[in-house]
């Protein structure tokens, strides 16, 4: 009888996935089964036990009413987009086109993909699950009560992971087909974490929990989150943390939530095969081909401010190459929601000019890492390219630098600009001041970013890829000005504007060493 | 002689209104082991005729059997019977060749016992047994196509389809992949349908060949019929002929603008 073709396709997910760690394949399983019979035995009953007394306080306050479901959503909605973002990083569509050639259903190749990666998701649930029945163990949960919570994990989790698995092929379908379907993918892949971070920070600095154990304030999003599968079981699971020992006296909610759980995820599993059909094609979708307008006035300045001639030309190609991959613009996007939202959550109340702008001494490293990009993405076809122009390399590295510095400086120019108008004393002079300085700063950053950027080229067009690469500039970028502030700010005691003065010098060098390092990187790359 | 192939007024459009006419009422007949040739400009509409006698997307009109089968109502059996190279096929790049063909020998419910055989068979033919082991991502471009091949024989199946077979392939691998193309259709009796515009290999490997353009099947014949067809001496002529090409004097013509160096 041959293997059904949903264990096929998961096998080989499974292959795929372990291949990373070839060598200890044959005995990964067993050592991750052991690693979480000790967790889930002993290291998490140990943590919870050095934090007992909060949780037990915890548990019986009105906080957890109101936390437990944020905790569960924030999970649930994680793990709906997880798949989402790994299908999104690293789109191809070629696989699909084996499937279809091959005698398999849709529905078997979507439940083979989920159940390839569960292994995978299986580990995080039960970090997950594990801690949480740690911590209400104490309170005297019967085995009736603790087998319904880790049930309830297990389903709430797999709901999403499911639900994220079936929306990732779709979407996979809809963009992966063209360069800039799957544009727009990469670009969408970094984005979709803003809204858990804006609870994170909600929840962090922005009293959101404080606002939901306030009956006059959090009717509304209490009453949304109830809508939400994830909060069901949050409401069993606090029921059994109020009686425990005691399912009859939760016994109704118990049926009700848990048994609406389960429908869901039956409701969701039917669904997503009957999806599957949708989920795997290669027709094409769209026909409108993206098409180039003359050059307006933007590019004609940029090509004035290249100096007019062929270098001119030059940053003005370079500048569209970059404007239009909506990649580029989506990081942008990405690094000034996050500096937005610290100034919302975190910035509040300040009376001078330095609480407000110190978050961006730490900030605009990231700003510039993310405005200026893997400038070799492209891939060494790209670079060769230059390599084969007179001066090409050296050429393509001021080209990107003054596009980077075209990009970032206005950026970090507007969040001072507007960190310090919000300051009542602010004047002009010191709107201007304030202003210049942070410019400098994030001029120095761009510099620093781009050379760094060279340095560590990263040819391969898979977004994970270059994310790693881009953190891993961000943190040396971070990590100097950091350095710089501590020498300055603490061990010198120059004062505010005499450290973003000293960090801009500081920087500045470090950017021109590394973009002559990068430079000669770039020259010798075969 | 069998037809194994045969499509009625096959069409494919796209585009509101179907004003984009990818393949547009294809009338062909592919007989039981012949080496059929669908030469065609980039655009043409050969991937998507290989396509859709796949089952891979589905026609917007016309009707097409493979080896009997229905392609609209027999997808499962169309699939069984036949084997695909496509044109930009996707390669799972964190396998092995030989995890590779596994998976492809799995998925086309190649028994157990003789899979592992054949796909050791099939790597000492292409010259990757030594590297079976190695992922794919480590391999050239000629190397991956090998593989694909190989993955397109794994069942071996009646009905062959090598879209741009010989393309990514260095001389010595192409005329392995073209000696074993022959060899197919000689001693193992099978069809193969291949869609090329390389015109020396089509002319060397195919008893008869279709000319697409537009979407539209304009010539079909050996390739001697062709080339009387449309008066001309070589293929290459005659496919110009009937496609269309760039006239000679305006092959430089770039070069004349005011003030260009003579």
């Amino acid at each position: 009888m041959p293997t059904p073709k949903w264990l096929v396709v998961a096998r080989n997910e499974y292959r795929i996935r372990i291949n990373r760690i070839r060598k200890i394949k044959p005995y990964f399983p067993y050592l991750v089964i052991g690693l979480l019979a000790v967790y889930v035995a002993f290291i998490a009953p140990t943590v919870v036990n050095l934090f007992i007394d909060d949780f037990l306080a915890f548990f019986f306050s009105q906080v957890a009413v109101a936390m437990v479901p944020i905790i569960m959503f924030m999970i649930f909605f994680y793990l709906i987009i997880l798949p989402i973002t790994y299908t999104l990083q690293g789109m191809q569509a070629g696989q699909v086109e084996i499937f279809l050639a091959a005698p398999i259903k849709p529905s078997d190749v979507l439940l083979g993909e989920f159940l390839g990666v569960m292994p995978f998701y299986a580990i995080a649930i039960t970090v997950m699950a594990g801690f949480f029945t740690a911590a209400l163990n104490p309170l005297g949960l019967d085995m009736l009560q603790i087998a319904i919570t880790v049930t309830i994990f297990v389903v709430t989790f797999l709901s999403a992971l499911w639900v994220g698995t079936v929306i990732a092929a779709l979407v996979r379908t809809k963009f992966a087909k063209s360069a800039r379907g799957r544009d727009i993918g990469r670009a969408l892949s970094l984005v979709l974490a803003l809204p858990m971070i804006a609870v994170m920070y909600a929840i962090m600095g922005g009293g959101l929990l404080e606002a939901l154990t306030d009956p006059g304030t959090s009717g509304m999003v209490r009453t949304i989150l109830g809508l939400l599968p994830s909060s069901w079981g949050a409401e069993v699971i606090v029921g059994f943390a109020s009686n425990p020992g005691n399912i009859g006296a939760v016994g109704f909610e118990t049926l009700t939530r848990f048994g609406g759980l389960v429908f869901f995820f039956v409701a969701v599993l039917w669904l997503g095969t009957k999806a599957a059909n949708r989920a795997y094609s290669i027709e094409p979708t769209t026909f409108t081909a993206s098409r180039a307008k003359p050059d307006g006035f933007f590019y004609r300045t940029v090509r004035y401010l290249g100096g007019g001639g062929s270098f001119g030309t030059l940053l003005a190609s370079v500048f569209k190459d970059y404007g239009r991959r909506l990649e580029n613009l989506s990081r942008i996007a990405y690094i000034v929601g996050l500096i937005a939202m610290v100034k919302i959550f975190f910035g509040g109340g300040n009376e001078d000019p330095e609480g407000a702008l110190i978050m961006g001494l730490f900030l605009f490293p990231f700003l510039a890492v993310l405005v200026v990009g893997q400038v070799t993405a492209g891939g060494k076809e790209s670079v060769f390219i230059y390599k084969k122009t007179p001066f090409g390399v050296g050429r393509f590295v001021k080209a990107r630098l003054l596009q980077g510095l075209l990009v970032a400086v206005p950026i970090g120019a507007a969040i001072t600009a507007v960190s310090m108008i919000q300051i009542p004393q602010t004047t002009l002079i010191s709107l201007l001041t304030y202003t210049g300085f942070m410019s400098q700063l994030v001029a120095a950053n761009v510099a620093l970013a781009l050379g760094l950027s060279l340095m560590n080229p990263e040819f391969s067009g898979n977004t994970r890829a270059q994310m790693v690469g881009l953190m891993v500039n961000a943190q040396v970028a971070m990590f100097a000005s950091i350095g710089v502030f501590i020498g300055s700010m603490v061990v010198l005691d120059l004062g505010f504007l005499n450290t973003v003065g000293l960090q801009t010098v500081v920087i500045w060098l470090l950017g021109i060493v590394f973009l002559y390092l990068g430079k000669r990187k770039l020259s010798r790359i075969e | 002689m069998k037809v194994v192939i045969r499509t009625d007024k096959l069409s494919k459009y796209y585009g509101k209104g179907g004003e984009i006419k990818a393949v547009d009422e294809l009338n062909l007949e592919v007989y039981e082991g012949e080496t059929f040739g669908l030469l065609g400009p980039n655009g043409a509409g050969k991937t998507t005729t290989v396509r859709l006698l796949n089952c891979i997307i589905k026609p917007t009109s016309g009707a097409a059997t493979v080896n009997g089968y229905d392609i609209l109502k027999n997808e499962t059996d169309v699939k069984r019977v036949t084997g695909l190279l496509a044109e930009s096929p996707g390669l799972y790049e964190k396998l092995s060749a030989h995890e590779f063909l596994d998976f492809m020998g799995a998925l086309y419910d190649v028994p157990n016992n003789i899979l592992s055989e054949r796909i050791d068979d099939l790597l000492k033919l292409f010259g990757l047994h030594e590297r079976r082991d190695y992922l794919l991502e480590g391999y050239s471009r000629g190397m991956k196509q090998k593989v694909l091949i190989a993955s397109a024989l794994i069942h071996d199946p009646p009905i062959l389809f090598f879209d741009e077979p010989t393309s990514m392939l260095d001389p010595r691998a192409a005329l392995m992949v073209k000696d074993l193309i022959k060899k197919l259709a000689d001693s193992a009796g099978k069809t193969i349908f291949i869609c090329s515009h390389i015109l020396p290999v089509v002319e060397e490997l195919c008893d008869r060949i279709g000319i697409i353009s537009q979407g539209r099947l304009i010539a079909v014949g050996t390739v001697d019929e062709i080339i009387a067809q449309t008066g001309t001496k070589t293929l290459e002529k005659a496919f110009i002929a009937r496609t269309g090409g760039v006239e000679e004097k305006e092959l430089l013509a770039w070069r004349e603008q005011k003030g260009a160096n003579p």
